[in-house]
């Protein structure tokens, strides 16, 4: 890749940048001529090249078909338009399987031999943060999309210095503190949870808890019950709640999972006897399609993006060319897919290079809009910083499925822990 | 009290959830010596053929039930009669890399067709809800489930005890070359039994539809690692064994769930090896 | 004569394999070095299947063994890879030993379901250890730092390609351990075991120390594959020692061929080569991998390589006379 780079320079010095210019206005789509500040500094040669993987396999293979119809209608709207800084954007998607194994070689795919000059993507927190390493090696740009683990960017990008990584998704913050921020205004204080058993489950109750506690001191928690990858029947864990008779109910199932779990809980009358119960990845798209007329209501619920969330032109405009395009409600991996695509966008056309040192100082500290609203990349972490909503389930005429009511929004500064995440005054509530 | 009545209950019923996926299982390997990887495939296409009964064509959930399971009848047939059937001979690891083989196929296929995303079934009108029992809900169809489980063994207890084919099956079982040389046709026997065996997966697929409320491909997977583990702890091939090693599997995991936050399939696969260091030919299995 | 031939052709392979850095892509590079890897747990694996008639499906955990073991010395003694690899390989064997003791007393099935329920144990274990290795998300970002020799030599094996020579090294040395243990009176004996055992028993062959023995041996390879891709890949994780992955050198052992040497190593490489090559082209990799599969089950019986060496054994027959 390196040897690629020398010549390409060497090519520019020998063929001056008129020619180029021309060229890259030629290939990127007819008649547009290059603006901007990429139009004085031509360095960029096309195509560009975005390697995607996602899960396209097993049980979770719908978030992988939400990943990439986000994606492929980001790079419709961006080739239709004269594609990135003039130059055609290409993408080649993978099934990442969930397993970093996998994720690994398709990075390596994507940049060794495909010759990506972007990646984006990953599901899982055990992928991403096996990928880290592995970034700083490729020395490409990968924007995580949906992996939440507040490791990835706390211990690798801030406290490792792994630069090339970024992540435009909600992490575990929203999951955990701001949930705790929405569930003090409640009278609830004994508080129960059925959630999955494994890295993620484990952090978001336990930021939960000590941040609630902070909030309000008093609340206790009373019981746990983890449920393993793959679970499809709950009614023990369900007892467990209810013997434990808890004022709340907090929940960090997702996807098919909580579905099965919404529906044997409503069986078993877990929500006439829980009076407050928090759905941290309830509003996800797959959930509340999935869930349909059965999805209880007044149940806490919230998503890393929800598709009537900000209501404004820029979102609404989206969210109906989304379901033109594709026949559905954006999922938020869609929203984040799409905007990862914009990110690289913006980042490729302010740094007026596609190298990864330009187009990684050119993502810290930059803020873009998009459907999720505005975003802005923390420096130090390279996370996004964006509002998302909480609401509760409401029926509404114009969806086949429950929507949000009474939503509320927390900033994400004052949920987002700060650097350098640990000591005092790094977690919330701050001062 | 209640507590405890509700543990045996949920105990019960995924017990008997995974007896119905167990018996067509145990069934094969009894009667053809061969381990169906691909069993966990049949359930999910029954799951999916039920579904698509139900939804798409507006039949209600027994029509569904009845038809579902019935079509994924003839992918059992193609298994069996032209791939499973040349493997026969040769040593174990072939036929369950072919069966494995069949799982891929199977699971892929299920995506093109239905779609990635998981489906979600609308709940029941008809044995949906539940019912209080010492003052706490109870799902009505965990009670149908509970109820399904012993008529299945029911009837296949009566099918290979008290018929004619039930007799020449297990003839065949314990000696081929005997059964042949009866003239017994024992490749079209096979065909049967395995069709048979295909057609009790899928019920339990089809049952599974408002069972775990949704669909998705690979959702086989997991249930047949479960089905694999009561049919060993029973005895591989012995349809009793299977029936008591999922209760006591169900039972146990209820209460490791209830009792024990962190409990998992960790217990299970303890007594699973546990069960085979004592009497490797599992609780009800005969010595071979 | 013939055994001169075959060294002939391990030089030209070896060569061959020198030769991988130097002329293709960084890719495939990689790709050669995940072959090697696999190759290495399956050749050891075969000794085991192939050799001795035993199915085992828990050899992943012995895989988890070796990554884990290298992990944790890494990160609490010495970096220095030898002995982390040797730290591995010792995790891997004590656990095999354990394992091992307790199953091979069953043969067959019963036997290929003990594994199964040990290995699965050992993956359930890791799950819930997160305190000591980090859960599901595993141990990561473990280094590659340079194999030193009592600080006397450094070499480091940083780079994709200076690590590739690091594997090339094992992987020779364990082709040629197994290749030397299969024609050793040992090898002779456990595929006496594999035949008969009872016979193999009359004649006095201590079967079932063998049989842990060479359980034991096989576990020896996992792990140190497992310890290579450990510092490969810069993580261990859990799913090394589940089921699923204990299948891997299963499946390629039948693929190449139960019955000799180079059976699981061409198994290996059609294994990573094909899933590649389909993924180049279709998203629906798991139903042509699965296509694949069948037509290699039941067109080549004995694996590729048995039906490639009968096939031309036959097709030389009528010129030798």
């Amino acid at each position: 890749m390196e040897k690629k780079g020398l010549n390409r320079r060497q090519f520019l010095k020998l063929t001056g940048a008129v020619p180029l210019v021309a060229a890259a206005g030629s290939i990127g789509g007819g008649l547009v001529f290059p603006k901007g500040l990429w139009a004085a500094t031509p360095k960029i040669k096309g195509p560009i090249r975005i390697g995607y993987q996602a899960v396209l396999s097993g049980t979770l293979a719908g978030y992988g078909e939400f990943h990439k119809m986000g994606a492929v209608m980001a790079i419709e709207e961006i080739n239709a338009k004269g594609g990135i800084a003039g130059q055609k954007v290409e993408m080649e998607f993978r099934d990442s399987t969930l397993k970093p194994d996998d994720a690994i070689k398709n990075a390596r795919y994507f940049v060794d031999s495909w010759g990506a000059d972007f990646l984006c993507g990953i599901d899982s927190s055990g992928q991403a943060l096996a990928l880290a390493p592995v970034m700083s090696q490729l020395d490409r740009p990968l924007m995580v999309t949906h992996a939440a683990t507040e490791k990835l960017t706390e211990e690798f990008v801030f406290r490792k210095g792994i630069k090339q990584i970024f992540r435009n998704c909600m992490p575990t913050y929203n999951d955990g503190n701001a949930a705790a921020f929405i569930a003090k205004d409640f009278p609830a204080v004994k508080w129960a949870t059925v959630s999955p058993k494994y890295e993620y489950g484990f952090t978001c109750w336990k930021m939960f808890q000590e941040t609630l506690t902070k909030l309000k001191p008093g609340v206790s928690f009373t019981a746990e019950s983890w449920a393993p990858f793959g679970t499809t029947d709950f009614r023990s864990h369900i007892n467990t709640i209810l013997d434990a008779k808890p004022d709340g109910l907090y929940s960090t199932e997702w996807a098919g999972e909580l579905i099965s779990f919404l529906k044997q809980a409503k069986e078993a009358g877990l929500f006439d006897k829980v009076k407050y119960v928090m759905l941290p990845v309830g509003a996800a798209m797959d959930v509340l399609e999935g869930m349909g007329k059965d999805m209880p209501d007044n149940i806490w619920i919230s998503a890393r993006y929800y598709f009537q969330y900000p209501n404004n032109k820029e979102n609404n405009g989206w969210v109906a060319r989304f379901h033109k395009r594709w026949g559905h409600y954006p999922a938020y991996v869609s929203e984040t897919a799409y905007s990862a695509i914009h990110a690289y966008k913006a980042a490729v056309e302010k740094a007026g290079s596609k190298d990864t040192k330009a187009v990684v100082a050119a993502l810290e500290g930059m803020a873009m809009n998009s459907p999720a609203g505005h975003r802005v990349f923390r420096k130090e972490d390279h996370q996004a910083i964006y509002d998302v909503p909480w609401g509760k389930t409401k029926s509404d005429p114009k969806y086949p499925f429950k929507v949000m009511g009474n939503m509320r929004v927390i900033p994400a500064k004052e949920y987002f822990n700060r650097p350098p995440f640990e000591g005092p005054g790094t977690t919330p509530p701050f001062k | 009290m209640q507590s405890y009545v509700h543990v045996i209950l949920a105990g019960l019923s995924n017990g008997m959830f995974i007896w119905l996926v167990a018996s067509g299982l145990t069934l094969i390997f009894g009667v053809l010596g061969v381990l169906n990887f691909a069993h966990g495939s049949f359930y999910m296409l029954g799951a999916y053929g039920s579904f698509t009964v139900l939804k798409y064509l507006g039949a209600g959930f027994w029509t569904g039930l009845l038809l579902g399971p019935l079509a994924v009848c003839a992918a059992g047939f193609v298994v069996e009669r032209f791939f499973l059937r040349h493997v026969y001979r040769i040593a174990l690891p072939y036929q369950l890399l072919l069966t494995f083989a069949f799982v891929l196929i199977f699971d892929n296929l299920v995506k093109i067709v239905w779609g990635g995303g998981a489906l979600s079934p609308p709940s029941l009108s008809f044995l949906g809800g539940s019912i209080p029992i010492l003052g706490r809900n109870f799902p009505v169809y965990n009670l149908f489930i509970i109820a399904v489980g012993p008529a299945v063994a029911l009837l296949l207890w009566a099918l290979l005890e008290k018929t004619w084919y039930g007799r020449i099956i297990r003839a065949s079982s314990s000696d081929r070359e005997m059964a042949a040389s009866l003239g017994v046709r024992v490749p079209a026997l096979f065909t049967g039994v395995f069709v048979f065996g295909t057609w009790l997966g899928a019920l339990g697929g089809g049952l599974a539809v408002p069972y775990v409320g949704l669909l998705t491909p690979g959702m086989g997977e997991a249930i047949i690692i479960e089905a694999f583990i009561v049919a060993v702890i029973g005895g591989l091939g012995s349809l009793k064994g299977a029936f008591v090693g999922a209760l006591v599997i169900g039972v146990m995991s209820a209460f490791g769930t209830r009792f024990f936050p962190s409990f998992d399939m960790f217990l299970t696969f303890i007594l699973m090896g546990g069960v085979l260091l004592w009497r490797p030919q599992g609780l009800f299995g005969a010595a071979r | 004569m013939k055994a001169e031939a075959r060294n002939a052709a391990a030089a030209v392979v070896l060569l061959a394999l020198c030769a991988v850095p130097f002329l293709a892509g960084k890719f495939t590079v990689y790709l050669a070095m995940r072959i090697m890897l696999l190759g290495i747990f399956a050749v050891g694996y075969n000794l085991l299947l192939g050799q001795t008639g035993l199915l085992s499906f828990g050899h992943g955990a012995f895989y988890a063994a070796g990554a884990y073991g290298l992990g944790f010395f890494g990160l609490h003694v010495s970096g220095n890879p030898l002995f982390g690899v040797a730290a591995g390989v010792a995790a891997a064997i004590l656990l095999a030993i354990l394992v091992g003791y307790l199953c091979v007393r069953h043969t067959e099935i019963y036997f290929a379901m003990l594994t199964l329920a040990f290995g699965m144990m050992v993956f359930s274990l890791i799950w819930n250890a997160r305190e000591i290795t980090g859960g599901d998300d595993g141990l990561i970002g473990i280094m590659r730092s340079p194999v030193s020799f009592f600080g006397l030599l450094e070499i480091p094996i940083g780079t994709d390609r200076q690590f590739y020579f690091f594997i090339l090294f094992f992987f020779a040395l364990s082709v040629w351990a197994v290749h030397r243990i299969r024609q050793s009176p040992f090898g002779l004996a456990l595929a006496g075991i594999r035949e008969n055992a009872r016979r193999s028993e009359f004649a006095g062959v201590p079967v079932r120390r063998y049989r842990l023995a060479v359980f034991v041996l096989s576990g020896a390879f996992a792990g140190l594959a497992g310890s290579l891709e450990a510092l490969l890949e810069s993580n261990a994780r859990p799913f090394m020692a589940h089921w699923t992955h204990s299948a891997e050198p299963v499946l390629v052992s039948l693929l190449g061929g139960l019955s000799s040497l180079t059976g699981p190593l061409v198994g290996s490489a059609i294994f990573i080569a094909m899933r590649e090559i389909i993924q180049r082209f279709t998203e629906n990799w798991m139903l042509w991998f699965g296509i694949v599969l069948l037509v290699i089950i039941l067109g080549f019986r004995g694996g590729v390589v048995g039906t490639l060496s009968a096939f031309f054994r036959k097709a030389a027959a009528p010129g030798e006379g």
